[in-house]
Formats: structure tokens, C-alpha cells, sequence
């Protein structure tokens, strides 16, 4: 019945949304509540058919806020609990989403990117980076990590559990349709065997004992009477995640241990284009190299600078207006370098149109 | 002779690479073909970028086009009248059939499928599914899908394929085969490993050598 999901390591082939399933069991989440949007919905079709197996669970909510607001109360039980949602689903979750962030409270929310503003389309787009790393009416401590194929969904899925519990952060893993839809081959495999421990949880509320006699008081508290109070704790979740940040950012960097003409500054499924776009580039004498933030928030934001004071100019490449943009503007603040943009909003960006782009720029 | 088959199967079963092989492969025999396209749980991830190519081959295919979906986002009516009517075309008809339990169902809605004489339901697995990587798996999803009538061993990684992959699948989906009283119709073996593979595999099932398609069918 409960058997492992995943023992030792083997070559597998399907498709983005069913490897975050694969990976959540294997990262021996609990439970998923969740509500069904494209491109989304198939996470929760193939949890609901393997959870029954492995002895976890599932509950279907009425709406997006009910599922984000049942994930945090699966965690405050106890339970390494998660949700995944999209688009629209994403703007809903918001609400829950905030008073996670206040209240430190651990979930995973998977987020496979489709069109906007508005319902638009289910397909695929980058447009969903301020929401995630800056929604609802907070500071955005949250963790986001950027995948760019199967093989990071697998890891930072797992990951995400042992982030999320280890700082207590509402951490989240930015795919997007594309990846949900596309297959292709990867490695799964039983983190223990890896050496991967995954983070104990614990219940946040219902504890052993008398508050204030047999063990401290626990205060979870999401609403704060005077400007006073809520700004000792914003204050203080500030300085947590500020500390926090050098140790949670990563990122990929290629070719830029050299001068650069440019620097290809992508994220997710893009950054793959970025890649293929630097032998096109170097076929040509162009010397290009790629920096790959994969934390979005917190942003590696020293390790960009190092990267970006090498090059000439920097090119900015996403499927949206802008909003990596706006992290990178922030993140190099200060250092006098052109940057010169590729904003596809909600389209797919190739590798060739960035070598074009590069070519344009100079 | 009048063929008819239907391909089911799990997303990156590769169950539309062998429907689209196997309408090709009827057209080379001199059949005139329809492919039809019946993917009504996600019709936007389908066969519908491939459709003016492989009419511009000589098939028939049944398939919403971008321009007909415009606009109809992921609530519009998903079934058109076509396809309803496929199985009364003239000549041979493939049908790629969506995916999963809720894939086969849609026989309900296609008129004359209970009856017609010709028609067989394959079930295109792969062993390199981890929801299809046992016999047991295997035959517990294949019990769950209403009528199938062979097995097709597809097992696969794309392009980092081996022999070895589609071996060791065979041995699982023969063994799977075995226990629900099955034939395996056949191996399916990419097009570039023909030179090193035999023309049956290692548990004497018939090998047929497919190209990939799906690669190009990125909308």
C-alpha cells in the first residue's frame, strides 16, 4: 500500500505535468488539493490515479482560493501538502497565498504558465513572474524556482517540499504549458538514495501541552490592529528572508567566465533557446554568454552582476512584457550597460530569432 | 481490403506516431485513407499542427484546423460533425483515439463503432512510462480501457532511444500481452535504428520501423 513510488534511479519518458506527480509522491507529499485549469489540470489527474496506490490523498475544492486556502490548512495539520494552479487559478490563490507568506506557513505550489491578462489563452506563456514572486498585497517572501524541462521539474519539485518547510517560505516551481505538454526523457529517482533527506514536518496548531506553561505560546496570526505591530513582523519575515536569500538563489551560468559582447539573460523554457543560441552566436565570432536565474525570487542578483559586468550589452529574452526585465533593471542597478530586449508575450521564443535579435542589437 | 484501426494509449504512449505511420504506411499499400483525429481531452496539443502536411502527402484528415478553434479557448464544443461520421469514409481509417480512460469512451460517440466489422482497438504502450513499466501496471490500465485488441510495444525515450529501451519493453508488453490474452500487433522501432534491429524483436513479435512526427507538431 505504501509501498516507495520511485526506487533507485531509471531513464523514464512522459510528459511536464505528469513528472511533477511522479515527483511529489517520490518527495513523499501527503496531500494535493487543487481545482482543475489548463494547463494544469493533468498534475491532478495523474495524483488522483497514483496517490490512491501509495496510500495519499486528494481533495478537489470548489475554486482556486478554497484550494490554496485547504493547502495551508493540510500543512498547518501537519501534512507536506501542495497545490497547482495557473492563469487565472494563480490570481486566486493570492488571497491564501499572502497569508502564507505572514504566517510562514510551508506550501508548494506548482505553476505551469499559460496566456494573459485576463482568462486568455491555456497555452503557454512567462507572464505569470511578478504574480508569482510579488502577488497579493505583501512583499513577495516567497521562493520561486524557474524550470526549464523534465528533469528540473523532478528536482525542484522535491526540492520545493525541503525549501518551503526548511525556512518556512510559500515556495512555488514556475514551469508552463509548454513544459506540462511536452515529453521528453529524464531521470527519476528516490531521493534518499540520492542523499536527499526530506525536511521533517511537523503540525503547526493542535499541539502537546498548555501554551505559556508546558511549551511557548504559538501566535499565528495573519491580521495585525496597528501599524506598529504589522511592521515589527513585516520587518522581521524581511530580515529572515534577507538571510535566507544567499542560501537558497541558484542559477546556470554559460560562457560567461570570459568578456562578453553579450549576455543572454533568460529564464525557463527560454533558456534553453539561450543555449542554443550561443554556438549560432560563436559560429559568427560573436562572443555571447547566458545567465539563467533559477530562483526568481530571491533573485541571484550578485552573481548576475558578476556576470553582466563582462559583457558589452546585455540582452533580455522572455515570453512576456517585460517582467524578468524588471527583475533584471533592479538587479543591475548601477552598472552601465546597454540592455536591449526580446519580449514575446505569451509566445515561444527560439534559438535562432535570439541569435538574430543578438545580431540586430549590435 | 477495408482496414480499420483505432490507436489508444497514455500521453507519450506514442500512440499519434503510430497512427500517423500506420495511415502512411496504408496510403504506400495503395489504400485511400482517413486519419482522424479524436484527442477530445486536450484537442490543443494534438495532431492539428501536422494536418496541412500530411494532407499535402495524399491522407484525409479529420482534425479541428487553428482557424476553426479561434477563440473557443478550453470550454468550446471539442467533437465536430466529421468525426462523429468518421468510421462512414470511404476506404482505410485510422483513428487517434485521446488518451487514457476518458480517450476511449469517446467510441460512445462515434457513429457505428459497436458495429463495424473491421474495425481493431490497439493499445499503444510504453514501458518507459512509469505508470506502464510493469506487467502489472500494464494489464490493470489495459483492463481499465473497455475493448482492446492488441498491444503495441512502443517503448521509447525519443531521441535518446535504444534497442536496449525497446527490447527490454518488449519483454514486459509481451509478458502483459500474455496474461490478457492479447497478440503484441507488433514493436514499434524508430526509422534510424533499423540497420541495427532485426525484423522481430527478441520475444518474436513483427518489428515495424516508424518516423517521428510529433517533434514538428509544436503549435
Amino acid at each position: 500500500m505504501s509501498e516507495k513510488p520511485v526506487t533507485g534511479e531509471r531513464r523514464v519518458f512522459m510528459t511536464g505535468n505528469e513528472v511533477c506527480a511522479w515527483a511529489a509522491l517520490a518527495a513523499e507529499a501527503d496531500i494535493m488539493y487543487g481545482y482543475p485549469i489548463t494547463p494544469q489540470t493533468d498534475i491532478m489527474q495523474y495524483w488522483t490515479r497514483l496517490a490512491p496506490k501509495f496510500g495519499r490523498k486528494f481533495l478537489q475544492t470548489e475554486d482556486e482560493i478554497s484550494a490554496g486556502f485547504t493547502t495551508i490548512g493540510g500543512v498547518l495539520a501537519g501534512k507536506r501538502a501542495f497545490s497547482a494552479t495557473t492563469g487565472p487559478g494563480n490570481v486566486l490563490f493570492q488571497e491564501p497565498m499572502s497569508m502564507a507568506e505572514m504566517m510562514r506557513i510551508p506550501t508548494v505550489v506548482i505553476i505551469p504558465q499559460r496566456g494573459g491578462p485576463s482568462t486568455a489563452t491555456v497555452i503557454y506563456s512567462q507572464q505569470e513572474v511578478t504574480m508569482t514572486a510579488f502577488g497579493g498585497n505583501g512583499e513577495g517572501f516567497r521562493i520561486v524556482y524557474s524550470t526549464a524541462g523534465h528533469q528540473d521539474l523532478y528536482d525542484y519539485t522535491i526540492k520545493a517540499f525541503n525549501t518551503a518547510w526548511k525556512y518556512r517560505f510559500p515556495t512555488f516551481v514556475l514551469g508552463d504549458g509548454y513544459q506540462a505538454k511536452m515529453r521528453e526523457p529524464l531521470t527519476i529517482y528516490d531521493p534518499a538514495q540520492r542523499g536527499i533527506q526530506m525536511v521533517k514536518t511537523e503540525p503547526l496548531v493542535g499541539l502537546e501541552g498548555t501554551p505559556g506553561r508546558d511549551r511557548p505560546t504559538q501566535y499565528l496570526r495573519n491580521t495585525y490592529n496597528t501599524e506598529e505591530e504589522l511592521y515589527e513582523v513585516v520587518m522581521e519575515i524581511a530580515r529572515d528572508f534577507e538571510k535566507a536569500a544567499p542560501e537558497i538563489v541558484e542559477w546556470q551560468d554559460f560562457d560567461t567566465d570570459k568578456e562578453m559582447d553579450v549576455l543572454i539573460l533568460a529564464h525557463g523554457v527560454v533558456s534553453r533557446s539561450a543555449q542554443g543560441a550561443l554556438p549560432l552566436l560563436r559560429e559568427q565570432g560573436i562572443r555571447a554568454g547566458h545567465f539563467r536565474p533559477i530562483t526568481l525570487r530571491p533573485m541571484p542578483e550578485e552573481q548576475m552582476r558578476r556576470a553582466a559586468a563582462k559583457a558589452k550589452r546585455i540582452l533580455v529574452v522572455e515570453s512576456a512584457y517585460g517582467q524578468l526585465l524588471k527583475l533584471v533593471q533592479q538587479s543591475l542597478y548601477g552598472l552601465a550597460k546597454p540592455i536591449d530586449t526580446l519580449l514575446r508575450p505569451g509566445a515561444g521564443v527560439t534559438a535562432e530569432e535570439i541569435a538574430d535579435q543578438v545580431k540586430e542589437g549590435r | 481490403m477495408r482496414v480499420v484501426e483505432a490507436f489508444i494509449g497514455e500521453y507519450a504512449s506514442g500512440k499519434s506516431e503510430n497512427a500517423i505511420n500506420r495511415s502512411l504506411e496504408l496510403l504506400e499499400l495503395g489504400h485511400q485513407v482517413t486519419l482522424a483525429d479524436l484527442d477530445t481531452v486536450e484537442p490543443f496539443y494534438t495532431l492539428r499542427p501536422l494536418k496541412k502536411s500530411l494532407e499535402a502527402a495524399g491522407l484525409k484528415v479529420i482534425a479541428w484546423s487553428p482557424e476553426q478553434t479561434m477563440g473557443l479557448g478550453e470550454a468550446g464544443t471539442l467533437l465536430n460533425q466529421e468525426m462523429i461520421w468518421a468510421l462512414k469514409n470511404q476506404g482505410s481509417i485510422v483513428l487517434d483515439v485521446g488518451y487514457g480512460v476518458h480517450g476511449a469512451k469517446i467510441f460512445n460517440l462515434i457513429e457505428g463503432a459497436e458495429t463495424d466489422p473491421d474495425l481493431k482497438v490497439f493499445a499503444v504502450v510504453s514501458a518507459a512510462r512509469p505508470m506502464t513499466a510493469t506487467k502489472e501496471d500494464i494489464v490493470g490500465y489495459i483492463r481499465e480501457l473497455g475493448r482492446v485488441d492488441g498491444l503495441i510495444n512502443n517503448t521509447h525515450l525519443g531521441s535518446e532511444t535504444t534497442r536496449k529501451t525497446i527490447e527490454e519493453g518488449a519483454v514486459i508488453v509481451t509478458a502483459a500481452a500474455r496474461e490478457l490474452g492479447l497478440p503484441v500487433v507488433y514493436t514499434a522501432v524508430l526509422k534510424e535504428l533499423a540497420p541495427d534491429f532485426p525484423n522481430r524483436d527478441k520475444m518474436g513479435n513483427p518489428v515495424k520501423f516508424i518516423r517521428r512526427f510529433m517533434p514538428q507538431a509544436f503549435w
